[in-house]
């Protein structure tokens, strides 16, 4: 269907079809959602807070070709909060880069999709992480490789708000102003929540867009729940030349999902039995789903 | 000037500066070290896009090598050995080892070269750590032509590999015709009294105690080992058969390094007696090396007095 959702280089990016992202990011949610629960156990809520950003991304922005994962003039994202790895590998496995099936044996023993992003096994993914405040680091890495065999290409990373508490972060955002990484674009999912409670309350980041700022990034902010919004923003973050840039989005950690939408609960969350599964597929917004697997 | 008058430093600032010209995919990434490693200045006027300096922040110059590796770069990350290892051991394990990219991780002033630094900058644990890490291997070499010889192995090899650089002098063990070969130790010496492993900086002196020892009627075999990881198993098993004896030195702590790794094998291969010389479960402090060698108890004369006495059975 024209707009539909699609990776790869023919990839209908303009041709936006409302409708089918709605209903394609309830039913990521539904899988999502039934994924992790039937493995027992998972990061739930910061995978929800990222579903219209990476269906965005996939389907409109980034240039891929899922018949050829290592296409070198490909764009690339780092997930940096790896633990949002369920939702990368929806938008990979609906994308066609490896078969839908495989999403029923997430974190299951011998498993190719593992509980935080794997590039060694997971056809698509373009770095290995889970140990947060690395992957901004190693996106500047990319987008120095880059630079230095003047491919045009850019280089997402996605960080968690609470991952922005490690210093790391900082050091790799001195060193992408410095080095003037502007094929580095990075998108903060500012959900307000890490895995104690809310950010405010741990380790508060505000003002966080002065600090990026200060740091000589250029800085949007959005809805990033909204379709227009994400796309616009992301877009335009992608033009800014001489500086990296820096998208806040705003989400609720746990989207879609009533049992742990913004709730500190919904990081990691554990489902020890069949009416514990019930109760968070119930609590979906939408449900009705099959799941493909 | 011949290759072993100079500073080891600036063999390896020399020759990064060949396998750059031999390959665009060599990138020089330091962590305002770079006059200490020897890559300033030599490097930043020959390549000065390839020459990144990330300032005082070496988990995100890991992870930056990290990323260019992950793009086919060949980064060679250097910095204090205890800043290259232990400060940043989880950036290495996850983004490096565990991600499986091959970053070249340079750890310079090993053990107690980094004297007048003091015990704040003395690591004697990368060896160890390092050698515990999945899919990373451990190089420690001892003079200018195997230091030449590890770093051409290291920009051609797809593997991550973190190597010990000496930066003074060292005297000329080997010569240009050295091919590295992380597989297999050297015999420096032939004895069949006593076996002398040794690594890195403790080798020239433990040459020079097998030529003594020899003179007094005791035959070292001296065993030297550029590689902690992969270890050569065979070499020592050979050896230790024919000595039944084992002395190990390092420039490191005696718990976890190459001591330890020859121990692992002996003991499961061929038990003999073993006499583990290095540092024992110390920090380090601001001292001369005799001083420390005296102190802990790995000079020349502690490792003659060693296989001296395990020549006699005595270890």
């Amino acid at each position: 269907m024209a707009g539909s959702y699609r990776c790869g280089p023919d990839a209908p990016r303009d041709a936006f079809d409302r409708q089918a992202y709605d209903r394609l990011a309830a039913e990521w949610r539904y899988v999502i959602t039934d994924m992790i629960c039937r493995a027992g156990s998972g990061h739930l809520g910061g995978a929800l807070s990222l579903v219209e950003i990476v269906m965005t991304l996939y389907g409109r922005i980034l240039r891929v070709d899922p018949a050829d994962p290592a296409w070198e003039d490909r764009d690339r994202l780092v997930l940096s909060k790896g633990h949002g790895a369920p939702v990368l590998y929806l938008a990979l496995a609906y994308g066609g880069f490896f078969p839908t099936s495989w999403l029923g044996t997430l974190n299951r023993n011998g498993t190719r999709l593992p509980s935080h992003a794997d590039a060694r096994s997971v056809p698509g993914i373009d770095m290995t992480t889970g140990s947060l405040g690395q992957g901004l680091s190693c996106a500047c890495g990319k987008a120095l490789a880059a630079r230095l065999d003047g491919r045009e290409h850019t280089v997402f990373c996605i960080l968690g708000d609470g991952e922005s508490n490690e210093g790391q972060i900082w050091e790799a955002g001195m060193f992408a102003a410095q080095q003037r990484l502007d094929n580095l674009v990075a998108i903060c999912d500012y959900n307000k929540l890490q895995i104690d409670g809310f950010v405010q309350d741990i380790l508060g980041l505000e003002p966080l867009a002065e600090k990026w700022r200060s740091f000589n990034w250029e800085v949007f902010q959005m809805d990033g729940h909204d379709w227009d919004d994400v796309y616009r923003t992301l877009r335009a973050a992608q033009a800014v030349r001489e500086r990296p840039a820096m998208v806040l989005a705003h989400t609720v950690k746990g989207k879609g999902n009533r049992a742990v939408d913004n709730r500190p609960e919904s990081h990691n969350i554990k489902v020890p039995d069949a009416a514990a599964y019930r109760s968070f597929m119930e609590a979906l917004e939408a449900t009705g789903f099959e799941v493909p697997y | 000037m011949a290759l072993h008058d100079l500073e080891l430093r600036f063999v390896y600032g020399q020759t990064l500066c060949d396998l750059m010209a031999a390959s665009p995919d060599v990138v020089c990434v330091e962590a305002d070290l770079s006059k200490a490693s020897g890559t300033n200045p030599l490097v930043p006027r020959q390549y000065p896009d390839r020459f990144i300096n990330v300032g005082v922040a070496e988990a995100n110059m890991i992870c930056v090598g990290a990323g260019l590796a992950s793009e086919g770069k060949v980064p060679f990350c250097a910095s204090f050995s205890c800043f290259a290892s232990r400060r940043v051991y989880d950036q290495i394990t996850i983004s490096v080892a565990y991600a499986n990219h091959p970053v070249k991780i340079v750890g310079t002033a090993p053990g107690v070269t980094a004297g007048p630094n003091g015990g704040t900058h003395m690591c004697f644990q990368d060896l160890a750590i390092m050698r515990a890490m999945p899919n990373m291997r451990v190089y420690s070499p001892c003079d200018a032509y195997e230091l030449r010889a590890v770093l051409r192995y290291m920009a051609a090899s797809p593997v991550p590999e973190y190597m010990q650089l000496i930066r003074g002098v060292m005297p000329a063990i080997f010569d240009e015709e050295y091919r590295f070969d992380p597989e297999r130790a050297l015999r420096l010496h032939e004895g069949g009294d006593v076996t002398l492993v040794s690594t890195g900086y403790m080798t020239p002196p433990a040459l020079g105690v097998a030529r003594t020892l020899a003179a007094e009627g005791i035959g070292v075999d001296l065993l030297h080992y550029p590689s902690v990881k992969p270890f050569d198993a065979e070499t020592l098993v050979a050896s230790a058969r024919r000595t039944g004896r084992v002395v190990t030195v390092e420039n490191q702590t005696i718990l976890g390094g190459l001591g330890s790794a020859a121990c692992e094998v002996l003991c499961e291969r061929h038990p003999v007696p073993v006499k583990r010389l290095g540092v024992p479960d110390r920090f380090g402090e601001v001292a001369t090396e005799e001083y420390l060698f005296d102190k802990h108890g790995f000079g020349p004369a502690h490792m003659a007095a060693a296989c001296r006495a395990a020549a006699r059975g005595g270890v």
